[in-house]
């Protein structure tokens, strides 16, 4: 690489620029993979609370649902089930957390979850369904904050990478190319300076 | 009152009179009795629950009318239980030889296929075929009737549903108050018939389901604060007016209430489960435990409806109860609460 390398002053002016610019992308890159990190320790120590509750509200929503399931006739869980009114739209914006687009739900939730009579319906499917639906506002947040927690940690290994790149290899290249530059110069002065010696020699002589 | 002075002692201050004998059901009452026995009891099914696993329970079911694959899923699972009460229904339109008892077993199928088909029909969804073919009414014919939107075809009874389930959405636009229109108009539809019939058992029953139905909306009800009011059906022995006070009461005056009726067993263990474990297992399996209660006793009659009608009750119960079982073994769900659950 170094035999590539133009050793002159206006290279070696261009490459401290370089220099100074990856040290300063190092920097600000340094900081942007700490503030991901703390924002990562932030949402995952929120998430693994969130996500066990989550769970156990549906493992106990799902076991009311079964129960409620297999107690009624067929014939009453579709005629209770089958045509559902309330309805559900999800709109998906975005926010940027270090320059991440992390999305951020807004639901829109309208009717009854329970529309059947209660004379051939079960009471623990009254449970589930409203169990499920005290559920869902924690399951969208779960879900949005393990979609960002996802987004941030892929963010997180891009700029680690890119912040190891530069601290590893583009500086001490850079540096490294300097100091070449630096010697071929150095050279160059001191071939000069023994050279218009030998000239006042002669001239002397 | 001859009827009660047959009852035996035990039974007298629980449940109702069941009727006398009838010398015309001999043949089929004793066909009854020699299956009977082969009802899957309490202990079975309480080994059932404590499985390891759903693979060992279908296995436990191999020597029995429940067998299945080994691999069996929950469709196959499910298919196999529906062949079984086509099975039952069957035997029991074969023995029981009396229009009016079958159209009252057959048409609580029809109007849950007729919730459903209104449900479909008010809300613009297609109408599809999927109904239980086990009713008084055809698919074909259902399907047929409500896709052409004429139901002269229907009965009768069907007709007056069908008219009080849409006006009733339309009066609110609320899909719930199909489901109570209709449901009022079967209850007084199956008392007619129960009282058309002849005979005490088929009305007592009738009663007594609409006892517990009652019990347990009231429950319902009260543990979701619900604002509905007059959802209580007039035709079982607990006076409505009763029922609403305990929507105002706490549980343990609720209690008090039902002390000197047959339910108090029933209305106590419904009240526990509900302040222990916020749950309506405990309720529904007394219930289903009280009407099993008063199906036995038909035990006493030597020949009538009485014993044909409870086996198919007992047997349509016993599937409920495998179905549960194996749905909740399938989803690993703990065997005290399906022992919970348990009504045989």
């Amino acid at each position: 690489m170094q035999g590539n390398i133009n050793a002159t002053r206006m290279e070696l002016l261009r490459l401290r620029r370089r220099v100074s610019l990856a040290e300063r992308g190092h920097k600000l890159l340094s900081d942007k993979r700490d503030e991901i990190s703390r924002q990562l320790i932030l949402i995952s120590r929120q998430l693994g609370m969130l996500r066990k509750e989550v769970e156990q509200e549906l493992v106990e929503t799902s076991r009311r649902f079964v129960m409620a399931r297999a107690t009624m006739e067929p014939e009453h869980i579709r005629a209770a089930m089958d045509v559902p009114t309330k309805t559900f739209s999800l709109a998906i914006n975005f926010a940027s957390i270090m320059s991440v687009r992390v999305p951020r739900f807004t639901k829109d939730i309208a009717g009854e979850i329970i529309s059947y009579g209660f004379a051939n319906t079960s009471g623990e499917l009254d449970i589930a369904l409203r169990g499920l639906e005290k559920v869902f506002d924690r399951l969208l947040e779960l879900a949005e904050k393990e979609k960002q927690a996802q987004l941030l940690a892929d963010e997180l290994q891009k700029t680690r990478r890119r912040v190891n790149v530069l601290e590893h290899v583009v500086i001490p290249e850079l540096g490294e190319m300097i100091r070449f530059i630096y010697a071929k110069l150095a050279e160059a002065e001191r071939d000069n300076i023994s050279r218009l010696m030998k000239i006042a020699d002669i001239i002397r002589a | 009152m001859p009827e009660i002075m047959e009852q035996p002692l035990f039974n007298f201050t629980t449940y109702p009179a069941i009727g006398e004998d009838d010398w015309r059901y001999i043949y089929a009452t004793a066909e009854i009795r020699a299956i009977e026995d082969k009802l899957l009891g309490q202990p079975f099914f309480a080994e059932l629950a404590g499985a390891k696993n759903i693979k060992d329970a279908l296995d436990m079911l191999s020597g029995t009318d429940y067998a299945v694959s080994a691999g069996a899923n929950g469709q196959e699972t499910e298919q196999m239980l529906g062949r079984r009460r086509s099975e039952v229904r069957r035997l029991f339109e074969r023995l029981i030889d009396n229009e009016k008892i079958v159209e009252f077993f057959q048409s609580p199928i029809d109007f849950a296929n007729m919730r459903l088909a209104i449900r479909r029909l008010v809300l613009e969804k297609p109408l599809s075929d999927d109904y239980c073919d086990l009713g008084g009414v055809s698919v074909a014919q259902f399907e047929a009737a409500f896709s052409d939107e004429d139901y002269g075809g229907l009965p009768e009874h069907l007709q007056e549903g069908i008219e009080a389930g849409v006006l009733g959405y339309y009066k609110n636009k609320n899909v719930r108050d199909i489901d109570f229109a209709i449901d009022k108009v079967e209850a007084d539809f199956l008392l007619d018939e129960a009282m058309g019939v002849g005979g005490v058992f088929l009305e007592e029953l009738f009663r007594i389901q609409t006892d517990l139905t009652n019990i347990k909306t009231m429950f319902r009800m009260k543990y979701s604060n619900s604002q509905l009011r007059n959802m209580f059906f007039d035709d079982g022995y607990i006076e409505p007016s009763r029922l609403a006070q305990c929507l105002e009461a706490g549980y343990d005056t609720i209690v008090q209430n039902f002390l000197a009726t047959p339910y108090q067993y029933v209305v106590e263990a419904g009240a526990a489960g509900l302040q222990k474990e916020n749950s309506f297992i405990k309720l529904e399996a007394a219930c289903d435990a009280h009407l099993n209660g008063f199906l036995k006793t038909t035990r006493y009659i030597t020949a009538g409806t009485q014993p044909i009608i409870a086996y198919l009750l007992l047997k349509e119960q016993e599937i409920k109860m495998m179905r549960m079982v194996l749905a909740c073994k399938k989803s690993q769900i703990e065997p005290e609460i399906i022992l919970d659950r348990l009504a045989i």
